[in-house]
């Protein structure tokens, strides 16, 4: 078969774009895409674009989607080693002499025509329980953070593949020449574990694909103001001038590379203008804050990320990664759960609602879950208001909609005691396949020649899920 | 057809067309058949996958009866071998490849004669060792400067196309200044040069080689190899402090250390005998793998992890082989198998190292009146270390600590275990105590050292501890280094590459496919350094002098610089480099000085860069060197350059890494209340080399030129073209500080505007561009004029409008497309 990528990087940006058959006018932030991608006509995509909320620590799914009464009932009682099955634990609760089963300190009722079991610290996500694929049975192989969220967003423990955004961008190009094709939305003000630019990084991808970070403040996109004394007047006519300077070379021999020097300055003047425009909150309805909550007013939090990533969907931008911090929860869970529920529901849930009143949502795939899920034992001392959880690699949940997704659909099982998976198990590969099939991509299709092998986001594994798929 | 297999399938089909009698050439299988297999077969019958059963990556292999029961190859018998059926099957069900566009006749053709002659295999040219090719008969011997010109100039001659002519002089005095100290040149050296003409281009050159720009240019392509970080990369990614090292390239490069010792000195500098303090600096190479300082990973996890970074590095560096996929399974397309792997992994199994957060063993270093002190005190623990050791195996407590033993699985007494450590002494004690390895007594000696209550233990260890606690009040500067344990611990081959998946034990040795170590070499790090080194070995000259190449003409004649495997890309001129390879190890021995001279001396690297619209479409990346090199800039000298330019770089060398500006608010670490400190002085000025590298956080200028976040091993910065680095070279406070520095200089020339442009590109503008220069002066001026706000906050001077409009000058210059291209 054909090397489907673009292995040699000394291809010319105007060849790539002959053959893609765009003129000049088509240089972009990731207009470098896989050909073979876009000429592949078998598969139609269902989804065109990723909105990816990505929680960060590990959210327990006792407490959110896994309802599990047994649990309740043995609260106290040890972890029988006939679940167990002497798996792995972590250096924190490995020597811990007892493993006593810890019950949700919240309740659950089921919502919705699908009946989904979603916890009360959720009441605005089980308000469009019917818009959910909920999948209870994912799991993964690492058992540590920055393992296991570095093999979540590139498919590999360890550093250095491209992230699943930079595998979008590569894949699918932008539809907005204005605007990177995957951009990178960070809650403000949060602890936890760090995040790192390995997690939208574009590893051996060229650069063009690393996810770009917005930010709240003077300067939403890294260098993007003029310098003070430079008015937006005084740059435009300088770059008039540069652009005279180069157009001097143009059909001279050795400058045969000068017309992507042009449009690169003219794409970076107009990003200029392009991501202020799409950060600027103040021309939203008042009705859109209330569906959002009051948060979205305040730039940078995880609402107002919500608000700003579905105008970034709107305007064509192809993966929109979300980070929020904070559900690493060793200890103090009940209290910490509810300041990150409290943070997170509304503006997920309104995300969701409003890229249906658009008509967005059904191209539109929105993701929330986290790296791994919790024990359901404590991590030190189990009192009757207070414990914790350790990471669980086993099982975990995460919810998906939009995009091709069956909605209303509860998917795959753990045991009772929300141990281990005992029906429809998902790994992560498996997901990274299957959401992109939703875009229209065959994983093992969408790859990259590097060190003498053809990577890919799901390394040599994924097998496509189809009953998640609408 | 040509030898030359290029990649040109047009060129070499019409070959054949044209050979096109009765009795077919001899087929060759590394030029005509294997490239084919490469590109349209294996990726399904071969490697990990081995669809129908059929793979046909090695001879035997594809000669076996696949599934179907047919035989894909019979040697002599075209008719019996399915491949050629298939290939040429009409049905597009049968066909193959599958799903994919036909082979075309002629490469049909190819396989067929093939199988007539007996389908022969060969080696891959990459295991076999070069051999020094005869110079070939050149069109015009005038041409020549240097022997690499005839090999490509035979090249040109085959193809009808002459070579470019001699660059104008300034360009040409840029370009090898550029490449050779990654600064550019002064206008007085050009002008000496190319006006005055009192100083030689070979002068000039031996200038540039003698200059301590030069190591500090050269190191920085050697610190992507060496993935040298400032961090220890993981999710804490907390400080390290290893600049030593790269100080210690930067040395190694300036004094021309041959490549061979530079290398044995990285790999094995602690196991030459008498070692130096400068050989110990020099194994932190392998000091840069990650150290995961997350709270409750298991150390030996992460051991393992970075063993298998130094092997897998090794590779790539070294022998452009890519190891890493043999960690796992055999390798899907070259020779190496699971075994081989983990038998080159016990070389580096044993070391002290152990993803300790303390980045135990280090080399301590105290400043210059300390260091008597700090010496006697260093033998002292030493001697003390020994004399616990001694006492703990003492038959006197042989009994006391089986029973001590017996205790640790008490919480209390493992409780007083470090945390860390806890689960390896866990391990050993489930271990009986014959079948416990030297790796696992002597964790438990040294956990029973640290809690033993035996009076001379205690006395040893509180005399011990003093005298730590004297040298750490002298403040001395820790390396990590390499330090080889006084046994070997065992080593298994890591089923599925898992460390808790141990099968067959394995000791020491190098792949087969390769040249034997040479006799006598010792089992270890150093007889493997030696063996990298050695004449037979087939690809490290190669591998080495293909990367000096791609850092002078931007392309690899090998372009996958990381893998000369089988499905590396094919070589552009294979005999250019083998003679490189050889005349790098025998006529330069192996001095990187003397090989680069050679190189920036010839008549191929002095071409002009200028290209026909002809020659684009027919070579559009240059793989036939008819022309000299033109590519952007990398990270290091697209910053370097602006510095140097407008007066700011400061030529301060080595010493802690340093934090240029950045913008605020990139460093958020909870575990980690460390600030980027914006540096003061001098060192807001010093060249790239010397900015401090977070993996986590990477210094955003530099990522977004393409630099890589050194957590692995990178060979190849692939060069991008984004509106986020225009973004750069005009806001960045960096490059406007640079303007503004620059439009200062300007001011104080006399011909300013052309000053400006002249320092910037070592000479003087054309007409038409001093008239654009010249009108955005002039409308800047006016502006500023009417604005004395925007010019004073330009500037930071009030009343300054000539200078704010020379700034905006300036700036332009600075993002001229000639100023960030080498050409």
């Amino acid at each position: 078969m054909h090397d489907c990528c673009n292995y040699s990087p000394l291809k010319t940006r105007r060849e790539f774009l002959a053959q893609l058959g765009m003129g000049l006018g088509g240089l972009a932030l990731s207009s470098l895409v896989n050909p073979a991608m876009a000429a592949d006509q078998k598969m139609i995509p269902k989804a065109k674009r990723i909105i990816y909320l990505f929680q960060s620590g590990g959210p327990s799914q006792f407490e959110l989607f896994d309802y599990k009464p047994k649990v309740n009932e043995m609260h106290g009682e040890e972890l029988p080693e006939s679940v167990r099955k002497g798996q792995r634990l972590t250096g924190m609760t490995g020597f811990q002499n007892s493993l006593p089963l810890a019950r949700s300190h919240f309740s659950f009722a089921q919502h919705g025509e699908s009946g989904a079991w979603i916890s009360e610290l959720m009441p605005y996500t089980a308000k469009i329980a019917d818009e959910l694929c909920i999948v209870k049975s994912m799991h993964t192989e690492a058992i540590n953070h920055d393992p296991a969220i570095t093999f979540f967003l590139t498919g590999s423990q360890i550093a250095g593949r491209p992230s699943f955004g930079s595998w979008l961008s590569y894949g699918l190009g932008t539809e907005n020449e204005d605007l990177p094709a995957f951009c990178v939305l960070i809650t403000k003000d949060k602890s936890g574990q760090p995040l790192y630019a390995r997690l939208w990084g574009n590893g051996f991808l060229a650069s063009q694909h690393q996810g770009v970070q917005f930010r709240s403040g003077r300067d939403p996109v890294l260098y993007l103001r003029d310098p003070d004394g430079i008015s937006s007047a005084q740059r435009r006519m300088q770059l008039d001038r540069l652009r005279e300077l180069h157009t001097l070379k143009a059909g001279q021999p050795g400058w045969e590379d000068i017309e992507s020097r042009i449009a690169q300055y003219e794409m970076a003047y107009r990003m200029q203008t392009s991501v202020p425009e799409v950060m600027d909150l103040s021309d939203e309805p008042e009705y859109i804050f209330d569906l959002y909550g009051e948060d979205a007013r305040d730039p940078g939090t995880f609402a107002a990320n919500c608000l700003l990533a579905r105008r970034l969907a709107e305007r064509g931008v192809r993966f929109i990664q979300l980070f929020h911090q904070g559900w690493d929860h060793h200890g103090g869970l009940p209290s910490g759960i509810q300041v990150q529920s409290r943070e997170t529901d509304q503006p997920s849930a309104a995300l969701v609602q409003d890229l249906k009143q658009r008509g967005m949502l059904e191209d539109t795939l929105v993701i929330w879950g986290g790296e791994f899920g919790r024990t359901n034992y404590c991590q030190g001392r189990l009192t009757d208001t207070d414990y914790g959880r350790d990471h669980h690699p086993r099982c975990f949940p995460l919810w998906m909609a939009g995009g091709g997704v069956r909605p209303g659909l509860s998917y795959g099982e753990t045991d009772e005691l929300g141990y281990n998976i005992v029906r429809n198990p998902v790994h992560v590969h498996d997901l990274q396949a299957t959401l992109l099939h939703l875009l229209g991509i065959d994983h093992e299709r969408l790859t990259f020649k590097f060190q003498g092998r053809r990577f890919r986001l799901t390394d040599v594994h994924g097998t496509l899920i189809k009953p998640l798929i609408a | 057809m040509s030898r030359y297999w290029i990649g040109f399938t047009v060129l070499a089909t019409a070959g054949i067309l044209l050979g096109g009698c009765k009795r077919a050439p001899e087929i060759s299988f590394n030029e005509q058949i294997r490239p084919v297999l490469n590109d349209r077969c294996v990726n399904c019958h071969g490697g990990i996958r081995r669809q129908g059963d059929l793979s046909l990556l090695f001879r035997h292999e594809a000669l076996m009866t696949a599934e179907s029961g047919e035989k894909a190859i019979v040697p002599f018998e075209p008719a019996e071998s399915e491949l050629l059926r298939r290939i040429a099957h009409t049905d597009p069900d049968l066909r193959m490849p599958k799903d994919d566009s036909a082979l075309t006749p002629e490469e049909i053709q190819t396989f067929r004669s093939w199988i007539e002659q007996g389908a022969p295999w060969e080696d891959h040219w990459a295991y076999v060792t070069p051999e020094r090719p005869p110079l070939p008969k050149v069109s015009n011997p005038d041409w020549i400067r240097d022997s690499l010109d005839y090999f490509v100039l035979a090249r040109l001659d085959e193809m009808d196309w002459s070579p470019q002519s001699e660059a104008d002089c300034p360009v040409l005095i840029r370009r090898v200044s550029l490449d050779l100290t990654g600064l550019p040149p002064s206008p007085a050296d050009v002008n000496q040069i190319c006006i005055a003409e009192d100083l030689s281009y070979e002068d000039y050159v031996d200038l540039l080689l003698s200059l301590p720009t030069y190591g500090e240019r050269w190191a920085s392509m050697w610190l992507d190899l060496a993935r040298y970080a400032d961090s220890q990369g993981y999710e804490k990614d907390l400080g390290r402090t290893i600049w030593r090292y790269r100080d210690w390239v930067i040395r190694a490069f300036n004094e021309d250390m041959p490549f061979d010792q530079f290398t044995i000195e990285q790999l094995a500098g602690d196991l030459l005998p008498g070692a130096t303090e400068s050989q110990l600096i020099a194994t932190a190479f392998h000091r840069n793998t990650m150290t995961n300082t997350e709270g409750g990973t298991d150390d030996e996890e992460f051991r393992v992890a970075a063993v298998v970074d130094r092997v897998n590095t090794t590779w790539e560096v070294w022998q452009g082989t890519t190891f890493s996929c043999v960690q796992c399974h055999g390798h899907p397309y070259d020779p190496f198998t699971h075994r081989e792997y983990f038998e080159f992994f016990a070389f580096f199994n044993s070391t002290a190292d152990r993803d300790l957060d303390s980045e135990y063993p280090t080399l301590p270093f105290f400043e210059e009146e300390k260091s008597t002190e700090g010496s006697v005190l260093m033998s002292e623990i030493t001697k003390l270390e020994d004399a616990i050791l001694a006492q703990i195996r003492s038959d006197s407590l042989v009994a006391l600590r089986r029973t001590w033993e017996t205790t640790l699985n008490q919480p209390e007494v493992i409780g007083r275990v470090p945390l860390m450590k806890q689960n390896e002494v866990k391990r050993v004690v489930a271990t009986p105590e014959k079948d416990r390895g030297d790796a696992q007594i002597w964790t438990l000696d040294h956990v029973y050292a640290n809690l033993s209550d035996d009076p001379v233990i205690t006395r040893l260890r509180s005399e011990k501890r003093e005298k730590e606690r004297a040298m750490h009040a002298l403040n001395p500067i820790h390396t990590p280094i390499m330090q080889e344990l006084p046994f070997q611990r065992r080593t298994h081959v890591l089923e599925r590459g898992s460390f808790l998946l141990k099968g067959d034990r394995v000791a020491p040795d190098t792949p087969d496919v390769l040249p034997a170590m040479p006799e006598g070499a010792p089992r270890n790090r150093l007889g493997m350094a030696q063996w990298l080194v050695s004449d037979e070995n087939p690809l490290t000259a190669r591998v080495t002098a293909n990367r000096f190449w791609e850092q002078i003409f931007g392309t690899g004649i090998v372009e996958s610089l990381e893998d000369f495997g089988t499905q590396g890309l094919e070589r552009s001129n294979a005999d250019l480099l083998d003679y490189l390879a050889v005349s790098f190890m025998e006529d330069h021995d192996w001095s990187m000085k003397s090989f680069l001279r050679s190189v920036v001396l010839s008549a191929t690297y002095r071409q002009s860069s200028h290209v026909t619209e002809e020659a684009i479409r027919m070579d559009p990346h240059n793989r036939n060197l008819a022309r000299g090199p033109r590519f952007r800039l990398n990270a290091e000298k697209v910053r370097d350059q602006a510095l140097q330019v407008s007066g700011l770089l400061s030529s301060k060398m080595y010493g802690p890494s340093v934090m240029p500006p950045q913008p605020e608010g990139l460093w958020k670490n909870p575990y980690d209340s460390r600030q980027w400190q914006t540096s003061e002085g001098d060192n807001r000025y010093r060249r790239a080399v010397y900015t401090y590298w977070r993996r986590t956080v990477p210094y955003p200028s530099m990522a977004t030129f393409d630099s890589p976040s050194r957590e692995v091993c990178m060979s190849r910065r692939i060069r991008t073209n984004t509106p986020l680095q225009a973004l750069v070279t005009l806001n960045d406070p960096v490059f406007v500080e640079a303007a503004q520095a620059l439009a200062k200089r300007m001011l104080r020339a006399e011909d300013s505007i052309a000053a400006g442009y002249t320092y910037a590109m070592g000479t003087s503008p054309a007409p038409e561009d001093m008239d654009v220069l010249s009108t955005l002066y002039t409308d800047a001026f006016a502006h500023y004029t009417e604005n004395h706000e925007d010019s004073a906050s330009l500037t930071g001077e009030s009343g300054s409008i000539d200078l704010a409009a020379l700034t905006i000058v300036a700036n332009a210059i600075l993002n001229l497309d000639q100023f960030l291209m080498k050409e």
